[in-house]
C-alpha cells in the first residue's frame, strides 16, 4: 500500500496533464466547512509559500488533532514573535472539539506530491546531527506516535526550518502548559546554530518515505 | 456637384472602415475629442457563427468586464468564482452584511439606511480613470462627488504639537508661508547657483511673497488662509499667529501626506457610485447573462495547445471545463497554491509577488460631530496606526454618518489589526480617533473591520510589485501563458485600482482577440 502510495504520488507529480486524478490517491474535496483551509494551505493541503502556509496533506490524524487543540488552547500562535502562528490561531479557536476531530480525519486523508526542496545545507553534517533527533522522530523520519514525535518528512523544508528556530529561541514550546512543545524546546538546543538547523533539515528532505 | 464633406461625417466613415479606435485616432487629430488620455477599449470584433469558450476565473471587477464585453461578441463564457459573493475587492458594506473574515465572521450592524454604507475596498474614481467612468456612464451607474481633501480636517502628530491635532489648513498655509520666507531670503542674498537677470529676481520675490502670503519685506507673520482666531463676518478678523516651524518640521506630516492630494489619482475632484461602490458590480451582473459559479474554488489550470482545462469543485463534487481561452484574475499569491502547468517563468514570476496588507475600519458614527466642527468630507491624518480617518461626503446634515476609522497604508500597521480580533480593532481605533476628536468614541454605534489579508479567498491587497520586480517580469505576466491570460489590477501599474483591473482586462482581451482573428481567417481559408 506504501509502495503502491508513492508511486502514486510519483505519477501525479509528474503525469501533470491529469491533474487530481490518482487511481489511488483520489482528490479529496473538502467538506464545506472546510474549504478555507484550502485557501491558504492549498488545494488538497499542499502548501502555498507565498501565504507561508505549509503542507498538512497526510499529516498524521493525532498530529493534527493536537496542534489544533495546541492553536486553540492558545499554546500556538500568541507568541509575540509568533506572526504566522498568530494569523492560523483564531482559525482553530473558533473550531469544537467535534470540529477538530473532523478537521483531522480531513487533513490526513488528503494526499499531494512530496513538497519540493527549497533549502540547501550539508547533508552529510545534516546526519550526524539528526542521530539526536532519530531517538523520537525515528531514523527514517516517519514519527513515532507513542512519543508524540510527529513525522518530519512530507513537510515543507521552509516550514521545519521556521519552526525549528521557532523552537530553538522559544517562539514555540514556550508555553507552561504545552508540555510536548517544552520537550522540542530542549531538544532544539542541540543544534547550535542557524547552520546548523539547516544542515538538518537538508538531511531530512533526502528522507522521502512518505 | 460634390456636398463638402462635415468633419463629424467624415468620422462616422473613418468609424465603418476602422472601428472605434480609428475614430479616436483621426477625432483627435482633427482636435474635435478631448484629449484626456486614450481610452484602450479592446476592439473585440464579433465572432459570428463560430463558436469560442472563455473561462474567466475570478468574478472581480475584471473578470465581469470580461464576461459583459466578450458575450456581446458571440463569445460563451463562464465565470468560475471562488467566494458567495461577488465583486471581489469592491465591498460595499452595509446593515446585515457578512465580513467574511478568516476566524473572525463579522455582520455589519449598521443601521439599515441608504446613506450608512462603507466601501471597505475600492473607494474613489479619480477623473482620468477613463475604463472606470466609461462603465459608469455605460451602465448608468450615477456618480457624486468625493470630497478627498479638506483643509479643515486635522494632522495629528506624537511627536509635534505636544501630539495636539492642527487644522491641515493651519499646518500648510504656516509651512509654505515659512518656506516662502526662505525662498524670498535666498533670492536676496543672490544665494542661487545659476546667476538671475533682474527680471527673473523679481519675478521670483513676487511669487515667494504670494506662495507664502508673505508682507512686503517677505516676512510670513501668519495669513487668513490658515483662519481667522476671531471675527472675519461683522468684526475685523484677527489672522491667528503662526505655528512653530520647528514643531511643523518635526511632526511627520510633510512626508507626504501634506500632498497626499496632488497625487495623480488623488487630486480633486474624484468621485463616488452614489450607495456604495458596488453599484457598479450590480449594474454589471444585471447586463451579463454569462454563468456565473459562486462557491466554486478553483483546484486546477492546465494549458493545452488548444485550450485551458479547469478543475474547480462546486457543491461537493469536482468539475473539469475546458474553453478555447482563460482569462484568470484569482490573486497571483493564492496561484502557487493550485496545481497548474504554467511555463517555468511564468510560474516562477507568480510566486514572488507578495500579498498586501491594507486594512480599514468602518464606524457608524450616531452624529455627525464633524459637521459641527466644520468639516464636510475628506481625511484627517494621524502618526497613530489607524492613519487617516474619512468623513463621509454623502448624508451630510443627515442624523448619522459612516466614516472611515482606519485605513493602513503602512505594512506593519495592517498586520497589526490583522492580529486583533475584531473588538480590539474596533477599540483600538477609537482610542486613537479620540486623539483627534475628542469624546469620539460616545458616537460610535457599530463597527467593521477589513483585513484584507485575512479575507477569505482573497488573503491579501494590494500586489506587492516593486520597480525592479515590475521592470524585468511586468511583461511576463502581462502576456499570456498560451491562451491563458492573467488579469486583474493585479497585472497593471495601478495595483489597488479598479482602473488597473478594466485596464488589464482590455489589454488581454485585445490580444486574445488579434488571435482568434487569425484563427477564423486561417479556418476561413482552410474551410
Amino acid at each position: 500500500m506504501a509502495v503502491n502510495r508513492i508511486a502514486c504520488l510519483l505519477l501525479f507529480a509528474l503525469a501533470l496533464a491529469v491533474p487530481l486524478a490518482c487511481a489511488d490517491d483520489k482528490p479529496v474535496i473538502p467538506p464545506d466547512k472546510f474549504v478555507y483551509c484550502t485557501v491558504c494551505h492549498g488545494v488538497q493541503l499542499k502548501g502555498n509559500p507565498l501565504i507561508e502556509a505549509p503542507r498538512l496533506s497526510g499529516m498524521d490524524e493525532w498530529y493534527v488533532e493536537r496542534q489544533l487543540l495546541a492553536f486553540k488552547n492558545g499554546w500556538r500562535g500568541t507568541h509575540a514573535n509568533d506572526l504566522v502562528g498568530m494569523e492560523m490561531q483564531p482559525m482553530a479557536a473558533i473550531l469544537t472539539d467535534e470540529d477538530i476531530t473532523q478537521a483531522a480525519r480531513y487533513v490526513s486523508s488528503v494526499a499531494s506530491e512530496p513538497p519540493p526542496a527549497t533549502i540547501d545545507g550539508d547533508v552529510q553534517r545534516g546526519q550526524s546531527l539528526y542521530a539526536t533527533c532519530l531517538a523520537c522522530h525515528g531514523n527514517n523520519g516517519g514519527g513515532v506516535e507513542a512519543l508524540g514525535a510527529p513525522a518530519l518528512t512530507g513537510l515543507n523544508d521552509w516550514y521545519l526550518l521556521r519552526q525549528t528556530r521557532n523552537f530553538k529561541d522559544g517562539t514555540r514550546g514556550s508555553h507552561e502548559d504545552d508540555i510536548r512543545g517544552a520537550q522540542m524546546r530542549a531538544a532544539a538546543q542541540v543544534l547550535a546554530d542557524d547552520e546548523a538547523i539547516r544542515d538538518v533539515v537538508a538531511y531530512i528532505n533526502t528522507l522521502q518515505n512518505r | 456637384m460634390t456636398q463638402p464633406i462635415s468633419r463629424r461625417h467624415f468620422l462616422n466613415l473613418v468609424g465603418a472602415a476602422g472601428g472605434s479606435s480609428a475614430i479616436l485616432q483621426t477625432g483627435l487629430a482633427l482636435g474635435l475629442l478631448p484629449e484626456t488620455g486614450p481610452l484602450a477599449l479592446a476592439d473585440v470584433q464579433p465572432i459570428g457563427r463560430a463558436s469560442r469558450r472563455i473561462l474567466i476565473l475570478g468574478a472581480g471587477v475584471s473578470g465581469l468586464a470580461v464576461a459583459y464585453e466578450l458575450e456581446r461578441k458571440g463569445y460563451d463564457c463562464t465565470i468560475i468564482e471562488a467566494s458567495k459573493r461577488i465583486g471581489g475587492r469592491i465591498l460595499t458594506l452595509r446593515s446585515g452584511d457578512e465580513v467574511d473574515e478568516m476566524g473572525y465572521r463579522q455582520v455589519c450592524e449598521f443601521d439599515d439606511k441608504p446613506n450608512l454604507y462603507f466601501n471597505a475596498g475600492a473607494a474613489r474614481l479619480p477623473g482620468h480613470h477613463l475604463h472606470v467612468l466609461h462603465y459608469c456612464r455605460e451602465l448608468r451607474v450615477p456618480l457624486e462627488t468625493f470630497v478627498n481633501d479638506n483643509r479643515n480636517a486635522y494632522t495629528q502628530d506624537d511627536k509635534a504639537f505636544d501630539g495636539r491635532p492642527v487644522r491641515v489648513r493651519e499646518y500648510a498655509t504656516d509651512a509654505r508661508g515659512f518656506m516662502a520666507e526662505l525662498l524670498h531670503k535666498a533670492v536676496d542674498r543672490n544665494a542661487f547657483e545659476m546667476p538671475l537677470s533682474e527680471d527673473d529676481r523679481e519675478r521670483l520675490l513676487a511669487f515667494a511673497t504670494t506662495y507664502g502670503d508673505l508682507t512686503a519685506d517677505g516676512r510670513y507673520r501668519g495669513s487668513e488662509r490658515a483662519g481667522y482666531k476671531s471675527g472675519g463676518f461683522v468684526s475685523h478678523g484677527e489672522i491667528k499667529e503662526p505655528l512653530d516651524f520647528t514643531e511643523i518640521l518635526k511632526s511627520d506630516f510633510w512626508r507626504y501626506r501634506m500632498h497626499f492630494s496632488e497625487g495623480g489619482d488623488q487630486a480633486m475632484p474624484v468621485m463616488q457610485p452614489v450607495g456604495g461602490m458596488d453599484n457598479i458590480v450590480r449594474a454589471f451582473v444585471k447586463n451579463i447573462r454569462s454563468p456565473i459559479l459562486t462557491n466554486a474554488q478553483v483546484q486546477a489550470i492546465q494549458l493545452r495547445n488548444d485550450g485551458v482545462e479547469v478543475v474547480y469543485n462546486h457543491r461537493g463534487k469536482q468539475h473539469k471545463v475546458s474553453g478555447d481561452y482563460c482569462f484568470n484574475c484569482i490573486p497571483t499569491h493564492l496561484l502557487s497554491g493550485i496545481y497548474n502547468n504554467f511555463s517555468k517563468e511564468y510560474a516562477a514570476t507568480l510566486a514572488t509577488l507578495e500579498r498586501g496588507h491594507l486594512f480599514k475600519i468602518g464606524l457608524q458614527m450616531k452624529e455627525r460631530f464633524w459637521e459641527n466642527d466644520n468639516i464636510y468630507g475628506g481625511i484627517s491624518w494621524t502618526s497613530q496606526p489607524i492613519e487617516q480617518i474619512w468623513y463621509p461626503t454623502h448624508g451630510i446634515h443627515s442624523e448619522k454618518g459612516v466614516m472611515l476609522g482606519a485605513y493602513t497604508f503602512r505594512e506593519e500597521h495592517g498586520m497589526m489589526f490583522e492580529r486583533m480580533n475584531p473588538r480590539e480593532r474596533i477599540a483600538a481605533a477609537v482610542a486613537q480617533g479620540e486623539r483627534i476628536h475628542p469624546g469620539y468614541g460616545s458616537y460610535v454605534e457599530a463597527g467593521v473591520s477589513v483585513p484584507w489579508a485575512r479575507m477569505n479567498h482573497m488573503m491579501g491587497c494590494n500586489t506587492r510589485w516593486n520597480d525592479e520586480l515590475q521592470g524585468s517580469k511586468f511583461r511576463l505576466l502581462q502576456d499570456p501563458d498560451g491562451r491563458h491570460y492573467m488579469m486583474g489590477d493585479q497585472i497593471s501599474y495601478h495595483s489597488g485600482w479598479q482602473e488597473g483591473a478594466y485596464a488589464s482586462a482590455h489589454h488581454a482581451m485585445g490580444d486574445m482577440d488579434r488571435r482568434v482573428q487569425a484563427e477564423l481567417a486561417a479556418e476561413r481559408a482552410t474551410g
